[in-house]
């Protein structure tokens, strides 16, 4: 990707520095060159003076890649270096920068992006933002996606014209889909001049991605590039929260200002919260409720809402159920409340706090006589071409606000709401919850006893022996649940708002290794020790991040659950064989990862890892991962490849 | 892995182990069933490799979701079943040949039937007495 991102070179040839050569040099070169090899091998003569030996063919030069990608420049003086007349607008663009408060901007280099990447290194000292070099523009936004979770604010994301932002489009619609803010500029070649350039140009480049993001422009001047800089990251952290796109003209970057424009301050809204009336309505519901149930997905922008959370839940001892893997789960997972409510408990009122979608549990209330309340940001913002807001949920009470913010008012109605005589009830029901859970979640615990000591290694064995390793840290999961089943819930106690950072959110492969690389570096400077259990399938998709981690030394143990497939896919395709009666045999055809088997320990490796693998005995598990986790307190990633029972 | 429809992912999730469905599929027969008939080593090697049962029941028939052990179901109840299967997750392997199936059987029944006491294993056993202090 960099040779192709790269070759335009300095878009004037006079910055090619002393060592450039026009194509009559780089010609003239080459025939030297050869003709050292013709005399280097006469020089046996005793009486020939020595000979400097030169390569047998001259390499490329930027003077050669200039040729290529620039038009024929007119016979004459190079035109003046316009650099000392003023200053490079891209300079201001990283004042901009500074002033929102990016701590690291992750990019994959690129010539449309020159101007404001020299000024990041030059002018800005490479520091706050740091650039962090990304080996794939999806893994960088991915990154960025995993880091704004861990952090609770969005990284930058600098990326090449079309091209960039064709590879980062995926990670964009993950964080799209995951309600989570990235902040991504891409370069913008708008009068392209060389062959490579052109296709790096688009009549409107937002258009590429625009399906899946929460706003974008193009920057035609520094005065909107400031307040549009402003805009979108207002717009990326307002509820519904999402990721920004400004596009920014290689040409605008360039050019040389003597005045700038001033820098506007930047201001948050404040998130909207439930009207008054809905909200003293939703408590009298919930503490009336016999049976009430509280469902999260995309609850917890701060922390702040774990805290409220479980203070709703107590005030009304009401289960809290974290759904599937769309959820951010900001609810401990040993609590007694966390669950449905145990075997029988059928929910009379459900409230849904931020959930997406809630047509399937308003349709079965509506059914069977029960009530559905919804607080949600997105009544807000609706209307994108991707429809994971999915279908029109007719639940009885909708609030449209922030939930976070919304919690508040609604524990205080429900504490002004509920009689003596409601509060003993509500007692007698949390004390059948909690002793139902109780035993749910130690069966859940036991059954990791199946399969113990199978090899391949089974899931619960693989998250045990970690758990054992990190009791005493101060842990964070960065990687999703999707593929390891619940066993983290059930073996962790998730009992900080930071120790589990979510799943992917568009059920897209590719996103749990780099994303856990970004939460991990939000971890690092509160000392927290940072541990991902990522799929073989997903780790082939950027396995370059694993060189971004050592590099940038990202203190993070990777496990990878290597089961050697794309296991869910195998299970699917072997149900369609069945459904059409055609046997199993072709089933894994497309879905498994062998022959040959991929080596993850020695890919780490090659990328300067720390890597132990892999291991296929389970005894073998804990001293690998002492001897991991020992280099990761040190302050160093390293991966450990499990081979895994399919899930 | 991109899961394509949200049937198909809602069939994924139903297919992945819960406490809850565990309870279910560990549920003992009520009477002492027949010797299996079948060849269970060649019931291995078709577990594990040409029908890849282990996709989703674990190479062991413990590790996944339904676990097979301890098996529940007679002989020819378990052949029924596989040709037309109840549930939507699992493939119908209607136009297998008996004898295949037969020696599949014999394989899970050749399984230690019963996993070790949750509590015998000392590291399970840390994490019951973690969870028994959390609340």
């Amino acid at each position: 990707m960099a040779d192709t991102h790269d070759s335009s070179g300095p878009r004037d040839p006079a910055e090619a520095g002393h060592g450039s050569l026009d194509r009559r040099d780089f010609f003239k070169g080459a025939a030297l060159g050869a003709a050292g090899l013709v005399v280097g091998g006469t020089s046996a003569s005793a009486e020939a003076p020595p000979v400097q030996p030169l390569p047998s063919v001259e390499l490329p030069t930027l003077a050669h890649d200039l040729a290529y990608a620039m038009p024929a420049q007119a016979s004459g003086p190079p035109p003046a270096r316009a650099a000392t007349q003023g200053r490079p607008a891209s300079d201001f663009m990283v004042d901009v920068i500074k002033k929102i408060g990016f701590e690291y901007a992750a990019i994959n280099p690129g010539s449309t992006f020159q101007g404001l990447h020299e000024s990041l290194l030059n002018y800005g000292n490479n520091s706050a933002p740091e650039l962090l070099t990304c080996l794939h523009e999806e893994a960088a936004v991915a990154m960025a996606h995993g880091y704004a979770k861990a952090a609770g604010k969005p990284m930058l994301v600098v990326v090449h014209g079309t091209v960039g932002l064709l590879h980062s489009s995926m990670a964009l619609f993950q964080a799209w889909a995951d309600r989570v803010p990235v902040f991504l500029i891409v370069g913008h070649n708008r009068n392209p001049s060389g062959v490579i350039n052109r296709p790096h140009s688009a009549q409107d480049m937002g258009l590429l991605v625009r399906s899946f993001v929460k706003y974008d422009d193009e920057a035609t001047t520094l005065e909107r590039f400031a307040e549009s800089a402003m805009r979108a990251y207002r717009i990326a952290v307002t509820p519904p929260m999402g990721p920004v796109v400004i596009t920014v003209a290689a040409e605008l970057q360039e050019s040389i200002v003597n005045d700038v424009p001033r820098i506007p301050e930047l201001t948050i809204p404040a998130p909207p919260q439930g009207d008054a009336t809905a909200v003293r309505e939703a408590a009298r519901m919930l503490v009336n409720a016999q049976t009430p149930l509280i469902q999260i997905a995309k609850l917890g922008r701060t922390p702040k809402a774990w805290d409220l959370l479980i203070e709703l839940a107590e005030a009304l001892q009401a289960p809290v159920d974290v759904m599937g893997y769309s959820s951010w789960q900001k609810f401990p997972s040993w609590h007694p409340l966390y669950g449905t409510g145990g075997r029988g408990y059928t929910p009379d009122v459900t409230l849904g706090l931020e959930v997406t979608d809630m047509s399937v549990q308003a349709r079965a209330a509506r059914a069977n006589g029960r009530k559905t309340i919804s607080i949600s940001a997105e009544y807000l913002f609706q209307g994108s071409n991707i429809h994971d807001f999915g279908r029109y949920s007719d639940v009885d009470l909708a609030i449209a606000a922030d939930a976070e913010d919304t919690l508040p008012s609604l524990i205080d109605e429900v504490r002004k709401q509920t009689t003596a005589e409601r509060k003993s009830a509500i007692q007698a029901r949390g004390t059948q919850v909690a002793a139902a859970h109780k035993e749910i979640q130690l069966n859940g615990i036991r059954d990791a006893r199946h399969g113990w000591d199978a090899s391949p290694v089974s899931v619960p064995r693989l998250v045990a022996e970690l758990s054992d390793q990190i009791a005493n840290d101060d842990w964070a999961i960065v990687s999703g649940h999707q593929f390891t089943g619940d066993w983290q819930r059930r073996l962790l106690n998730h009992d900080k708002p930071y120790r589990y950072n979510g799943d992917c959110g568009g059920f897209g492969i590719g996103y749990d290794s780099p994303a856990s690389v970004g939460g991990a570096l939000a971890h690092k400077k509160f000392g927290r020790l940072s541990v991902a259990i990522v799929g073989d399938g997903d780790l082939n998709f950027s396995p370059g991040v694993i060189w971004t981690a050592a590099h940038h030394k990202i203190p993070l143990l990777f496990v990878v659950h290597n089961n050697r497939a794309y296991q869910a896919e195998v299970m699917i395709i072997q149900r369609m064989c069945g459904v059409r009666g055609r046997g199993n045999q072709n089933a894994h055809i497309g879905n498994v990862i062998t022959d040959p088997n991929i080596n993850y320990a020695q890919m780490a490796k090659a990328y300067g890892m720390y890597s132990e693998g892999p291991i296929e005995n389970p005894k073998d598990l804990a001293g690998a991962y002492q001897r991991a986790l020992a280099k990761v307190r040190a302050g160093e990633p390293a991966l450990i490849d499990v081979i895994s029972q399919p899930r | 892995m991109i899961f394509r429809s949200a049937f198909v992912t809602f069939a994924v999730m139903a297919m992945t182990v819960s406490p809850f469905a565990q309870e279910k599929a560990g549920t003992p027969a009520a009477a002492p069933l027949a010797a299996a008939t079948g060849n269970a080593q060649r019931g291995k090697v078709l577990f594990e490799t040409s029908l890849r049962c282990y996709a989703c029941h674990g190479f062991d028939a413990q590790t996944g979701s339904p676990r097979l052990v301890p098996m529940s179901r007679a002989e020819d109840v378990f052949l029924a079943y596989v040709r037309k299967p109840a549930t939507q997750g699992m493939p119908s392997f209607v136009a297998q040949p008996e004898a295949d199936l037969r020696d599949v059987y014999a394989y899970i029944r050749s399984i230690p039937q019963a996993a070790p006491n949750a509590d015998t294993i000392p590291l399970i056993k840390k994490v019951l007495d973690r969870r028994a202090k959390a609340n």
